[in-house]
Order: structure tokens, then C-alpha cells, then sequence
């Protein structure tokens, strides 16, 4: 397996508002615009570090769980590396196609076929219409509903609705694949598969993410397991 | 932006047909209503000031008047009001996941762009059943529609990033778009007004879009050439501001949606 570096963290800090200071934030950004990137150090009433200097670097092929309590900044780890926000200080620096699999079915919509939402949830995690009409049948049988896969998802039951989407989301060609507590998705005999999937990444020289509380299971799966509190590094952390 | 937008053209492409799904879906007539609505104002324009006020406007039908004015009209708006929740509604989108954010505001204005296309076909329909005479300024439509594209695409993605930050914005635009209803000439022509207030009005741009829509395409008249400049340059200008506030403040859209 090669060692080439695929996600780094150099110091990067995330500053977060517990209140709307909607204002504040836009006259920020809109200043910005003239006079380039600028970014306030001191916090401002009602703000918080969400994250505190995190330094990790992950490998190619590697597995890596976080763990850690509620607000510890796992989550937000993930939205960095998936660009949907952005750091306050700091670099990192991703290489390849990331599928975050952060909420489950984000981009569902309750009127839409299981199939039309398989073209709506695909094209957002970045795949092309040509490569997932390739896709389909393979989808479909993963996620098992063939019977469905023609009604509007809003006639799914909730564990159905998740197993579409976790379908989705594991048959795109990432490179990184990030994973939010989506792990307790689906009955037994589901997860077993999602499991088994999760090895094929990995054996095809993916890079997984795993975020959860539940560190036995963690440790199970993973190459490393990052413990986080109050947005820093705790331990595991590996260079 | 085309450079951004190209490696999420199929993104784009499936928003758009989902929007086309979503608004069709469970309605008897589907694409039927992109023809009633113009068709309807057109009708009602013409009886309240054809028959109702009895007004003169032109020397052709009303019907075609009215139509060459709501048409245009019907697509800004319709794009303006999808486009200015458009971001703030999907908030389970941008929270969740990345892609180019204008994505979810060009998509309404393409839909309503749709319907501007039908229409047309319709308008077009009409003035052979007029027998309009057609003349080469009729030509001059297509940079017209180019401009209207241009100018609401850009104020679609201005109040969408706004109202990310301020729901004011959604209240506002409701009042806005009435308002520049009267500002723009749908229901009279400029012709009519006097020199001062002219330059007034044509400081909206789609008093230029839609006055000249109605004049190439019916009177076969020409265009001002340095008035279509100025507004031109105007457009293209207010679109590369926009776009450049819109990627910046995009950044923090799911930190403060």
C-alpha cells in the first residue's frame, strides 16, 4: 500500500457562534471581497473554537475513526473535508473525490421515485448521469427494494429510506468516504453487507473516515481511532 | 463560473429536471399552466384597459401588446421568487453536503426559462395570426432575451446569498417585484411618457428589455444603439459584482444558514 497523504490537517482552527450574528459575518465577508482574505483571531461575544489547532494527517487505504463525546468536533472535521464549510485558520489540503455520507439522504425529495432520487442523490456526491445509469442495478440490489424502487420515497418506511441512501453513497467512485454515525443504519443482515462493503473499499485502496461515539466498534474497523474533546486532538494522533 | 459549473453540469442538469418532476407532478394539466399563466394576465390586461378603461395604447391588438409585455415579466418574476428561498429552503443541502451553491438559483431561473421558451412559441403563434410583417429587427430579440437571462440570473443569486443571512430579504422581494411591476413597462409603453421621466425609468433594465422586446417584434422597429450599449454594459457589470459576492459569501452559507 502506498503511504501517499490524501487528508491534511495543519493547525487548523474553526471558530463557531452559538447566537445568529448574521451581521457581523456578512459585513466580514463582504469586506473581504475588497480587501482579500482576513480573518478576525479574538473572539467575538457568543463565539467559540469548535476546533483547537488539529494537526492529523491520514494515509491512502487507511481507515480512521473519531471519536468523542457530543460537540467535540467530529462532525465538523468531516464538513472541512468535504468543503461545506470552510476554516477559520489554518490549511488543509485533500486530494481525491470525497463522499460524505454526513446525514443520510440529504438530497431526497419525498415526491421523487427511489430511481429519480438515485439520479438527484448520485449527481450530488459528484457521480456523472452516464456513470450511474451504469450503476443502477447494482444499486438496486444493494439497497434491496427492488419492489420500491418505482413508488415515491415518501411511501418508504425509515429504514428503507436509509438503506436507498446508504446505497447510493457507497457505490460512488470516491476516493475518501466519509462516514457520520451511519453505521447503525438497517437491520442485521444489512449491515453485514454494509460492513462487507466498507472491506471492499478498503481493499480497492480507499480511504474511510468513520465517525462515532461508540469506540468498541471503532476499534473494530479502523486502522486508528482519534479521540477528540472540546475540538483538540486527545489521542491517536499519528503522523 | 462555467468553469466551476462544468464539473457539476449533470448536477445542474438534474436539478432542473427535478424542479420540471416536483412542479408537474400530481397536477391533471402539468406543462399546460407555463401556457395559462401569461395567457390569463394577457387576457385580464387587455379587458381592464381595452374594454374597462378604454384605453389606447398602439395602433395593433391589445392581446399581443399585453403578451409581448408579460411574457418577459412572468419569467423574472417567477425566477426572482423560486430563486430567493431557494438556497435558504435546501438548507438541508448546503448543511449536509458540497456542490456550487448557484446551482439551486440557476435552476429555478433555467425552469422559468422553460416556460419563457413555451411562451414564446405561443407569442410567436400569435403574431403570424396577426399577420405581424416580420422584419430584420425582429432579430434583435435574441440579445434582448440574453440580457433579460443575464439580468435576472444576477439579482436570482444576489437575493438567494442575501437571504441566506437576512429572511428580510424574502419580504422584501415580494414588495420589490411589485413594485418594479409598474416600473417596467408591461401594462404602458414608454412611448407615451414624458422625455424627463424616461431616463428615470430606463434606469431599471427591464424597461429597456421589455420596451424593445415589444418594439422589434411587432412595430419592427430598431434598437438605440447607445442606449443598448450602456444597459448592456450595465448588466454584464452588476453580474460579475454579483458573482464575485456570491463565491465569497458562499463560504459561510452553512455556517450561518
Amino acid at each position: 500500500m502506498s503511504s501517499e497523504t490524501v487528508i491534511l490537517f495543519q493547525n487548523v482552527w474553526k471558530k463557531y457562534s452559538k447566537q445568529q450574528v448574521l451581521n457581523n459575518s456578512l459585513r466580514e465577508e463582504l469586506v473581504s471581497v475588497i480587501t482579500g482574505r482576513k480573518c478576525r483571531d479574538e473572539l467575538a461575544k457568543g463565539e467559540f473554537w469548535a476546533l483547537n489547532n488539529i494537526c492529523f494527517q491520514v494515509q491512502k487505504g487507511q481507515c480512521i475513526g473519531l471519536s468523542g463525546h457530543n460537540g467535540s468536533g467530529k462532525s465538523t472535521i468531516l464538513k472541512l473535508i468535504s468543503n461545506i464549510t470552510y476554516p477559520t485558520r489554518g490549511t488543509i489540503t485533500v486530494k481525491g473525490r470525497v463522499a460524505p455520507l454526513i446525514e443520510l439522504g440529504a438530497g431526497m425529495h419525498p415526491d421523487l421515485t427511489g430511481i429519480e432520487n438515485i439520479y438527484m442523490n448520485g449527481t450530488i456526491l459528484g457521480l456523472s448521469i452516464g456513470e450511474l445509469k451504469k450503476r443502477i442495478p447494482d444499486i438496486v440490489t444493494f439497497s434491496g427494494l427492488d419492489d420500491f424502487i418505482n413508488s415515491p420515497v415518501k411511501k418508504y418506511s425509515s429504514g428503507m429510506y436509509l438503506r436507498l441512501a446508504f446505497s447510493i453513497a457507497v457505490h460512488s467512485p470516491a476516493d475518501i468516504f466519509l462516514f457520520d454515525e451511519v453505521l447503525a443504519v438497517g437491520d442485521e443482515s444489512f449491515q453485514s453487507r454494509c460492513l462487507e462493503r466498507i472491506q471492499s473499499i478498503r481493499e480497492n485502496n480507499g480511504t474511510i473516515l468513520v465517525v462515532s461515539h461508540d469506540s468498541a466498534a471503532l476499534g473494530r474497523i479502523c486502522d486508528r481511532v482519534v479521540k477528540l474533546e472540546h475540538g483538540t486532538v486527545m489521542s491517536g494522533e499519528v503522523s | 463560473m462555467f468553469k466551476r459549473l462544468y464539473a457539476y453540469k449533470d448536477l445542474l442538469l438534474v436539478f432542473i429536471w427535478r424542479e420540471f418532476l416536483i412542479r408537474y407532478k400530481q397536477t391533471a394539466i402539468g406543462v399546460l399552466w407555463a401556457i395559462i399563466q401569461p395567457v390569463s394576465l394577457m387576457l385580464l390586461f387587455t379587458f381592464i384597459f381595452g374594454v374597462v378603461l378604454n384605453t389606447t395604447q398602439k395602433n395593433y391588438p391589445y392581446t399581443l401588446f399585453y403578451f409581448a409585455g408579460v411574457l418577459p415579466w412572468t419569467f423574472f418574476s417567477g425566477s426572482t421568487n423560486f430563486a430567493v428561498t431557494s438556497l435558504s429552503g435546501n438548507f438541508n443541502l448546503i448543511t449536509k453536503i458540497y456542490f456550487p451553491r448557484e446551482i439551486i438559483p440557476l435552476s429555478g431561473v433555467a425552469i422559468n426559462f422553460i416556460d419563457y421558451l413555451i411562451g414564446l412559441a405561443v407569442y410567436c403563434a400569435l403574431l403570424i395570426f396577426y399577420s405581424v410583417p416580420f422584419t430584420w429587427n425582429f432579430l434583435w430579440l435574441f440579445p434582448l432575451i440574453a440580457m433579460l437571462v443575464l439580468y435576472t440570473t444576477s439579482l436570482a443569486l444576489l437575493l438567494a446569498a442575501l437571504n441566506v443571512y437576512y429572511r428580510d430579504v424574502k419580504l422584501a422581494t415580494t414588495f420589490l417585484i411589485q413594485f418594479l411591476f409598474f416600473a417596467t413597462p408591461v401594462i404602458y409603453s414608454i412611448d407615451a411618457v414624458d422625455n424627463r421621466w424616461k431616463y428615470l425609468l430606463f434606469m431599471n433594465p427591464l424597461t429597456f428589455i421589455v420596451e424593445n422586446m415589444r418594439r422589434v417584434t411587432i412595430e419592427g422597429r430598431g434598437i438605440v444603439l447607445w442606449q443598448f450599449g450602456v444597459e448592456l454594459l450595465g448588466i454584464i457589470a452588476l453580474y460579475f459584482i454579483v458573482y464575485k459576492i456570491f463565491t465569497r459569501i458562499e463560504r459561510a452559507f452553512a455556517d450561518v444558514i
